[in-house]
C-alpha cells in the first residue's frame, strides 16, 4: 500500500481513530505512526475531532482490583536504601571513576567502592566528553527494571541550554529525556528504553523545554557505546 | 482542550521516566473517563476491567511515544483503551444483548445537548446531524461501541462493501463540516 496519497492518508487516519480498521491493518498503521509524523499528526486530529463524545461519557469507577493488578505488573521498586545513597554522594568515587581510563577500570571500582552487602550494579554505559573524559555513567541496579544516568564530573551548567539524552540503534536518534538540572536529581529510565548492546548513547545541547524537532539540533557534547545487557 | 491537559502531559512525561508516583496519579486522574469509554464499548464489566489494566499497562511502556505536540494526553491514552477494548471483547466475548442503543438514540448518547455543553460538542453534534442517516449512523456505532465493519453489516443488514462506503463518505463529510 502507497501511504503517500494524501486522501488515502486521511481516510486511514479517519478509520483508525473510529474503529472500523481491522486489526492487522491497524498494526500496520500503529508501526507507520511511530515513523511518520505527519500520519501521526493525522491520526492525533481525528482524535481531537471525536474526542467530544469520550469527555462525555459517564463515569464509572473501577475496582481498586484494576489498579493492584496493574501496579503488580510493573517494575519493582526497591526501598530507598542510606547505603546506597551515601556512596553516591561519595566525591572520591566520582574521580577515581573520572580517572579511570576504561569502561572496565570504572567498573571495577564502583564494584570495590560498595559496600559488601549490596549487589554491584550494571555498568550500561559511559558517556564521555569529545576529550574522551568519562562523564556520565549509566547503571543498572539489577533488582530493577530501569537504569539511571548520573553525571560523574561537575558538567558546566548553561542555564540557556538543557541537556537532552539519546539512544541511537541503527536509525534516527530517540530521545529519552531531559538531563534533570538540580544536583543530586537523577534521571530514571525504564530499561527498555534503552538501544540494546551495539547501540550508542548520547547527550545533545538543547533549548530549556529539549528538541523541538524530534532529532538533535545542538551540539552533541558526550557520547558512549552501550555495552552489557539492559 | 480541557484545563488539566498540561497537568496530563505533565505525568505523562513523568511516567515515561519510570516514575511510579506520577503514573499513579495519572491513574487516579483518568480511569473514571476511561472506564465508562470502555463499559460503553464493551458493556461488560469484567471485559471492561480486563481492557482498562491493558490499557494502562500500554500507557507504562509507551508514555515514552506520547508526543505533546501531536494532540492531548486524554485523547491518546482513550485511544490506546478504545483499541484495546475492542480487542479484548473480540477475543473474550460479546456485548450483552440490547446494550447497543436504538438508531434514534445514538446520537443522543454520543453528543447530547444539554445546557452545560462545550462548543466542541455542540459543533461535532451540529456536524453529526448534517450526515446522511445510514452514513451517520454506521460511524456512530463504530465510535460509540467499536463495532467492526463486519458487525456494522449485520446490524444494519447491509453488504460490507456499502458499510466501508457509509463509513468512509460519512467521515469525509465530518471533517468537511468541522474544519470548515
Amino acid at each position: 500500500m502507497r501511504y503517500d496519497d494524501p486522501e488515502l492518508r486521511e481516510r486511514l487516519a479517519a478509520e483508525y481513530v473510529v474503529g472500523t480498521m481491522p486489526r492487522l491493518a491497524r498494526q500496520r498503521l500503529e508501526r507507520l505512526i511511530a515513523e511518520d509524523a505527519g500520519m501521526a499528526q493525522l491520526v492525533a486530529q481525528w482524535t481531537e475531532r471525536f474526542a467530544p463524545i469520550d469527555q462525555a461519557a459517564p463515569e464509572a469507577e473501577a475496582p481498586a482490583r484494576v489498579w493492584r493488578d496493574i501496579e503488580r505488573r510493573l517494575p519493582i521498586a526497591p526501598p530507598p536504601e542510606p547505603g546506597w545513597t551515601g556512596w553516591f554522594r561519595s566525591l572520591a568515587i566520582w574521580r577515581g571513576i573520572a580517572a579511570a581510563a576504561s569502561v572496565a577500570a570504572a567498573a571495577a571500582i564502583l564494584y570495590l567502592a560498595l559496600s559488601p552487602s549490596l549487589p554491584p550494579p550494571t555498568v550500561i554505559a559511559v558517556l564521555n566528553d569529545d576529550g574522551g573524559k568519562p562523564s556520565w555513567i549509566v547503571l543498572r541496579d539489577v533488582r530493577r527494571a530501569d537504569v539511571s544516568i548520573d553525571a560523574i564530573r561537575s558538567i558546566a551548567d548553561d542555564p540557556a541550554r538543557s541537556l537532552e539524552l539519546w539512544g541511537i540503534a541503527g536509525g534516527p536518534p530517540r530521545s529519552l529525556g531531559l538531563l534533570p538540572r538540580k544536583p543530586g536529581e537523577k534521571l530514571i529510565l525504564q530499561a527498555s528504553l534503552l538501544p540494546p548492546p551495539g547501540g550508542v548513547l548520547a547527550i545533545s545541547s538543547e533549548p530549556p523545554t529539549g528538541s523541538p524537532t524530534g532529532t538533535p539540533t545542538g551540539p552533541v557534547l558526550f557520547k558512549g557505546d552501550v555495552l552489557g545487557r539492559p | 482542550m480541557q484545563d488539566s491537559s498540561f497537568e496530563l502531559q505533565r505525568l505523562l512525561g513523568r511516567t515515561a521516566r519510570g516514575d511510579r508516583a506520577a503514573f499513579k496519579e495519572l491513574y487516579d486522574r483518568t480511569a473514571a473517563k476511561l472506564f465508562g469509554v470502555a463499559l460503553r464499548i464493551t458493556g461488560r464489566r469484567d471485559i471492561a476491567e480486563d481492557a482498562l489494566q491493558e490499557c494502562f499497562i500500554a500507557v507504562w511502556q509507551r508514555a515514552a511515544d506520547y508526543d505533546p505536540v501531536r494532540g492531548g494526553a486524554m485523547g491518546w491514552m482513550t485511544t490506546i483503551l478504545r483499541h484495546t477494548a475492542i480487542d479484548r471483547l473480540r477475543r473474550l466475548g460479546s456485548r450483552p444483548e440490547g446494550h447497543v442503543a436504538s438508531a434514534d438514540q445514538l446520537l443522543t448518547i454520543a453528543a447530547d445537548e444539554r445546557a452545560d455543553s462545550g462548543a466542541e460538542l455542540r459543533a461535532l453534534r451540529r456536524c453529526l446531524d448534517e450526515l446522511e442517516e445510514r452514513p451517520r449512523q454506521a460511524v456512530l456505532l463504530a465510535y460509540l461501541y467499536g463495532m467492526t465493519r463486519e458487525e456494522l453489516a449485520v446490524h444494519l443488514a447491509t453488504p460490507v462493501g456499502t458499510i466501508k462506503s457509509w463509513v468512509r463518505r460519512g467521515l469525509e463529510r465530518l471533517k468537511r463540516c468541522l474544519d470548515g
